[in-house]
């Protein structure tokens, strides 16, 4: 008995060690790091072995008072203690979090101002074990905070309490050091205004507005290092238990600590949704397995039959030998034990000196009783108390003994592609010493170009590619942000005639742009503004490119409007005959038309998608966009001949925009 | 189904089914397609009566593929994915909804003509 108390002590102990020195790597790398976001994870991983390191402090108080407590009552009663039945442990597993938010609407629809942003994360902890889920970044653009990890506790009683906590840092970038060049970060640090100052020293502390969380627990046994850097507040929790766990999703309330004058707050809506199962280990393992000879009541007295018996889940599962059980082979004969089953112990049979088991259900309308007997007493009596555990086991865990609840091992991915930082091309120019400024600027551009032809594979070009294809000087290069929504990018060659399967054609493609980023009327702008280039001998385009570009005229008229457009487009594609075909019957030239998979090369596959992606009008949207429609026709093989990619994208826009069409998609 | 009436509690005889996502590649696919949504033309929905119905209808299974195999019929109306609603989005925000990359399974709840008919004659029946 002492042993494993020991032992229990010995492992909490080496837990703790562990956690500790999980802490100072994480308190030695929020000193040395300098971008904001590792600074943030590496917070967040203090947090969290602070919060475990409390967690095994106060486990193993608790367990020396039990120990202690135990010797007292020991001395005053020889009694040995009672055991109690104990219902038998399961697995709970909480997964597909999210947390709605309720910004202004005046906020998240105009998009004005500063954009104030928090960093947020969640502790779940049931019993000893806490796990954190990944760090999201949250601000306006967002309507709720999701969280993607699948968390599951191993060993929980059916009485568990689940406690899930939401912590938010306030990440503001006014004073961020990460983003802007060193030189530049420097200067800003040392002149700080009032008004940022006093920000970033609320960020730095503690705040007045609730004190940090402690899990809860027994008094603070070891100092608590202070480090500077941000640091996680709590800023709503709630407790999940049994009447909680279902199958399906489900919104529970959250208590929200904090209010509007904090640094950290957020506007959450109130209530958490998420997906709590439960396995109790009745359902998935073996609780009882043995040899037994079963008789169905009312038949031939003699009909014994000798099976291997197996408890699992809300049946008894009959099979021919054990090894069968292994060999997945499919049992004899089931019977079920469920909460409608009656087992009693018969009366003895007069054959035989053991007693039998009756197991009585009802199926239909009619009870059918089966009749259990073993070798010898001691069997049977084990076999009635694995039956009366199972039954306890089943009332303790209600609803979660109905039926197996899926949970799904959290399997090892790759790594989440690091979404490209929001912002505009000027904050990602870096001004060296350069001096030349339009090469600076078309360097930027062909970079840009680069990335988005790496991602699209549409081989159109934005307008301004142009530029550089023909080689024309760059005197007068005015390049509008039409590319702003795609930012972050890697380097690339300039010069790089845009790729198409299909036609060498290098017309610009204004929808290209459209398609990829937006349908609002800012791109329309930006389209209609793009274009005072200095040219002579604008591309040819091919029949498809409508939106002015074959205007020799340079300046392009300022007012076009998407409709103008949209019916200049209609002009020419379909040849002013007939109307856009309703997809719902598809022609098999349309690309809306799944096709089972075929290996096309990936070229050509994904030049469809860029077209079906959605139109936001927030930038943070679009590179999640065309992740998004990467996945969307991937597995459309095309044997079919397609159209040119720009009457395709074309066509796609237009059928998009138009309300009178049933879009039909692929997943 | 019954009609959808703006502003009521909607309520549904609902079928579970669950998707495991077949990766193809870098791809996850359901293998099925699906229509509707608030932003499109619901007259041209061929598998409801109602027409004004923008909800999402499942319109072509690939055959054996994970749709097909969970269950998942044409004619389905989505009424939920994850616990997303499904009822009032579009037709983009549905798909993306379905088709979040680091999702490997899953849960829709969908409705079909032929389980309401199945609940009324078991009522029925009872009588």
């Amino acid at each position: 008995m002492n042993n494993s108390k020991n032992q229990r002590d010995s492992d909490i102990q080496k837990k703790i060690d562990h956690e500790i020195r999980m802490r100072d790597g994480a308190c030695k790398l929020l000193a040395a790091c300098s971008q904001k976001d590792q600074t943030l994870e590496a917070a967040k991983s203090l947090q969290t072995c602070s919060t475990r390191i409390m967690a095994y402090m106060s486990e193993l108080q608790r367990m020396k008072e039990a120990q202690v407590m135990q010797k007292v009552t020991r001395r005053s009663s020889d009694a040995g203690p009672m055991e109690d039945r104990l219902p038998c442990k399961g697995k709970v597993a909480i997964s597909d979090l999210r947390i709605p938010l309720m910004w202004k609407d005046t906020e998240y629809f105009k998009n004005k101002g500063e954009l104030h942003r928090c960093a947020v994360f969640c502790l779940l902890q049931l019993g000893g074990e806490i796990f954190d889920t990944d760090m999201v970044i949250v601000d306006r653009t967002l309507t709720d905070i999701c969280f993607d990890n699948t968390i599951v506790f191993n060993e929980a009683s059916p009485g568990f309490e689940l406690r899930v906590e939401l912590y938010s840092c306030c990440s503001e970038d006014d004073y961020s050091a990460g983003s802007t060049p060193r030189k530049l970060a420097s200067k800003l640090s040392s002149s700080l205004g009032r008004s940022a100052g006093k920000k970033l020293r609320a960020a730095m502390e503690p705040g007045p507005c609730s004190p940090v969380s402690n899990g809860g627990a027994g008094p603070l046994l070891l100092p608590v290092p202070s480090v500077p850097g941000p640091k996680y507040h709590l800023l709503a929790h709630t407790s999940l238990s049994l009447l909680h766990v279902q199958d399906s999703f489900r919104t529970h309330d959250l208590t929200i600590s904090g209010n509007e004058e904090c640094s950290y707050w957020l506007p959450l809506y109130g209530s958490m949704c998420c997906r709590l199962a439960a396995q109790p280990h009745c359902m998935t393992q073996q609780m009882m397995n043995g040899c037994l000879k079963v008789k169905q009541l009312g038949g031939d007295p003699q009909s014994w039959k000798k099976v291997y018996a197996v408890v699992k889940g809300t049946s008894l599962f009959c099979y021919h030998q054990q090894e069968d059980v292994e060999a997945n082979v499919e049992p004899a004969f089931t019977i079920a034990v469920n909460k409608e089953t009656r087992i009693r112990a018969s009366e003895k049979d007069p054959h035989s000196k053991v007693q039998n088991i009756c197991i009585s259900n009802q199926y239909g309308g009619e009870e059918v009783t089966h009749s259990l007997t073993t070798d010898s007493r001691e069997d049977t009596h084990r076999w009635m108390e694995a039956f009366w555990q199972h039954f306890y086991d089943m009332s303790q865990w209600k609803q979660c003994c109905d039926d197996v609840m899926k949970i799904e091992m959290p399997s090892p991915r790759k790594p989440a592609p690091v979404t490209p930082k929001q912002g505009s091309l000027y904050h990602e120019m870096v001004i060296e010493s350069s001096n030349d400024l339009s090469t600076t600027v078309s360097d930027i551009l062909a970079r840009r170009m680069q990335e988005l032809e790496l991602r699209s594979h549409l081989g159109t070009s934005p307008t301004w590619m142009s530029v550089f294809e023909e080689n024309s000087p760059k005197s007068t290069v005015r390049p509008r942000p039409c590319t702003s929504r795609l930012s972050g990018h890697s380097p690339c060659i300039p010069h790089r005639p845009p790729r198409s399967p299909l036609s060498p054609h290098r017309c610009p493609q204004l929808s290209l742009l459209s398609s990829d980023a937006s349908l609002t009327s800012d791109s329309d702008s930006h389209c209609s503004t793009s274009p005072c280039f200095h040219r002579h001998g604008w591309p040819e385009p091919s029949s498809n490119f409508p939106l002015g570009s074959s205007s020799p005229c340079r300046l392009r008229p300022r007012t076009l409007s998407l409709d103008a457009k949209l019916s200049t487009l209609r002009g020419r594609v379909y040849g002013g005959g007939g109307t856009l075909q309703c997809p719902c019957q598809p022609p098999p030239s349309s690309l809306l038309t799944p096709f089972p998979i075929s290996s096309c090369s990936p070229r050509s596959q994904r030049s469809t998608q860029t077209t079906l992606s959605c139109s936001s009008s927030t930038s943070s949207n679009s590179s999640s966009n065309s992740e998004g429609s990467h996945s969307l026709e991937s597995s459309e093989g095309a044997p079919f001949s397609r159209p040119s990619p720009a009457r395709r994208s074309l066509r796609n826009l237009k059928a998009r925009l138009d309300p009178r069409n049933w879009l039909q998609s692929q997943v | 189904m019954s009609k959808y009436i703006p502003g009521q509690p909607l309520t549904a005889v609902v079928e579970r089914i669950e998707i495991q996502k077949l990766r193809q590649g870098d791809n996850l696919i359901l293998g099925f397609s699906i229509g509707g949504g608030i932003d499109q033309d619901p007259g041209q929905n061929p598998f409801t009566n109602d027409k004004t119905d923008k909800g999402i209808y499942v319109t072509r299974i690939s055959e054996n593929g994970p749709a097909d195999v969970a269950g998942l019929r044409e004619g389905d109306k989505i009424m939920q994915v994850n616990g997303w609603d499904m009822t009032m989005v579009t037709h983009d925000k549905a798909r993306k909804t379905l088709t979040k990359k680091n999702q490997d399974v899953v849960r829709l709840l969908v409705t079909r003509r032929s389980l309401e008919e199945a609940v009324k004659q078991s009522m029925g029946k009872k009588q």
